[in-house]
């Protein structure tokens, strides 16, 4: 190999390294700046126009309607699974006094986030994915643009507070449940004989000052989170890009940030 | 300017001027020639042109979509595209979809959004710029449709519909809230019902008696050709730009 053909390949090599580079965060900047546009339009009320609140009416009532049921069965089998175990093999062990503080600090305030952030993305989120996809490369969005009607403001702007505002009404559905269950499942098997009240009170009692703020923020920004990465993946697509491409590439940026929100909150109250 | 102001037509000279503006596209659009074009209120302008995608580029920079391209030495556009008196390259994005909002379209593809039933696309446009009550937004959008031809306002998916009804509810929602510039790409398919075409150009005139003024692109000449009155400008679209 001479000096030409080497540079040649250090130069491709050099050029795929930039382009990896310089992709990985564009995204990530472009969610922070469509989130400070999302909270900057919903601070004006001259952007709550008759097509943003239907807007938001309806991907609420999609995402409340068609996420409550699955919350509920996942809240479930997590009560019956996760907190029946907890309590039984931490009776076993003799540590039963730490059931409150290990549901609080594993279901609630790990769990329940996550799982209702990853329900709200295969529910709604990739719905939201394909729908503004193909708004997209059909030149919808273009048409309204022409029309003068901001897609950022009546698609992306109503659908991230329906799911903000999703993400904590399922969260707190998701944990009353859950809760509810675990304690159904131990008294029926006779591993607690103290009362909900009491148990739910362990729970409580447990919880430290920083959980009252990080576990409703975990859920509304996981929500948050999700639909404004599902609606700027949607319109971030190319010509090239078809259903097998974006599906992917929006699921599993949906994913990271969902992680992303719940690791940060963590260590920002964490360190407080 | 103050926020409740209203343009009256007495305020500009002209609903749409574009003063050899240059416009900045690539080699397969919109040539990068001058242009020039003044419509006054209820004039209407003639454009013949056979490629689609020019059409619709010169639509985009009549709604300043498509900028005017710089020019290399002072920085400023090369010429001006205003509407209503006002230039597009001097308004914030804000009163610029304002601006839109006051323009009926006719695109190619229609742009129906597919979430949506039939009447809101229709009144889709009008509930955003307008704060206009929404049971007068129906009753209006009946009546166009009524005069269309439909039974009322449809109220199935956009892609449930037959192509006419389509074609039908384009124009409702074209002269919904009384536009004050209609930028028409192909509006009549001459294969059409004759009534179609009738009740399209009642409307048309009617709109322009009001004081909107009218840019209606076609593909051929035979398109305007029962509605064509001498006086009225008549352009062609081109590789050499907008040729009289």
């Amino acid at each position: 190999m001479n000096f030409s053909e080497r540079f040649a390949v250090i130069n491709s090599g050099l050029a795929m390294l930039g382009r990896f580079a310089r992709s990985q965060p564009r995204f990530f900047l472009v969610m922070i700046g469509a989130a400070w546009g999302v909270v900057y339009e919903t601070l004006r009320p001259s952007s709550w126009r008759r097509t943003v609140i239907i807007e938001f009416r309806r991907n609420l009532r999609q995402l409340v309607g068609s996420g409550f049921f699955s919350v509920v069965v996942v809240a479930v089998i997590t009560g019956l699974g996760l907190v029946s175990q907890a309590v039984y093999w931490l009776g076993f062990a003799g540590m039963a006094q730490m059931t409150g503080s290990l549901l609080s600090s594993v279901l609630l305030r790990e769990i329940a986030p996550i799982l209702v952030g990853v329900i709200l993305l295969g529910r709604s989120g990739m719905l939201m994915l394909t729908e503004m996809g193909t708004l997209t490369t059909s030149g919808r969005l273009n048409t309204l643009n022409g029309m003068g009607i901001d897609p950022f403001l009546v698609f992306v702007v109503p659908r991230t507070i329906a799911t903000t505002v999703s993400g904590i009404t399922l969260g707190t559905i998701f944990s009353v449940i859950a809760l509810g269950m675990g304690y159904v499942a131990c008294w029926m098997k006779g591993i607690v004989t103290s009362s909900i009240w009491s148990f739910i009170f362990d729970v409580i009692n447990s919880m430290e000052p920083g959980d009252y703020v990080g576990i409703p923020l975990k859920f509304l920004l996981s929500g948050a989170s999700v639909g404004l990465c599902c609606c700027l993946s949607g319109m971030d697509v190319t010509a090239e890009d078809n259903l097998t491409t974006f599906m992917p590439r929006g699921f599993s940026r949906g994913i990271m940030s969902i992680l992303v929100i719940n690791v940060l909150i963590d260590i920002i109250l964490g360190s407080l | 300017m103050v926020e409740n102001a209203t343009l009256s037509e007495g305020d500009y000279g002209f609903v749409l001027k574009l003063d050899d503006a240059v416009p900045f596209s690539d080699s397969t659009g919109l040539p990068s020639v001058k242009y020039n074009l003044s419509l006054e209120p209820g004039e209407c302008v003639f454009v013949e042109c056979r490629d689609s995608f020019r059409a619709a580029q010169f639509t985009d920079f009549c709604v300043g979509l498509l900028p005017v391209k710089p020019d290399p030495s002072t920085g400023k556009g090369q010429g001006t595209v205003s509407c209503m008196g006002l230039n597009w390259a001097e308004l914030d994005e804000k009163r610029a979809q304002a601006l839109r909002g006051r323009i009926g379209r006719i695109t190619d593809d229609s742009g129906w959004i597919d979430l949506y039933e039939m009447h809101m696309n229709i009144l889709w446009p009008s509930l955003h710029h307008s704060r206009t009550s929404y049971d007068k937004l129906v009753l209006e959008a009946v009546h166009l449709a009524e005069s269309f031809g439909l039974p009322g306002l449809p109220t199935q998916l956009p892609e449930k519909l037959s192509l006419l009804d389509r074609k039908r509810s384009e124009y409702v929602r074209t002269f919904m809230n009384r536009p004050s510039l209609l930028l028409l790409e192909n509006p009549i398919n001459l294969g059409g019902p004759i009534e179609l075409y009738n009740a399209f150009l009642t409307e048309l005139t009617a709109a322009r008696e009001r004081g909107c003024a009218v840019v209606w692109i076609g593909s051929e000449r035979s398109a305007w050709a029962g509605y064509a009155r001498p006086g009225m400008q008549r352009f062609r679209l081109g590789s050499n730009g907008l040729v009289k």
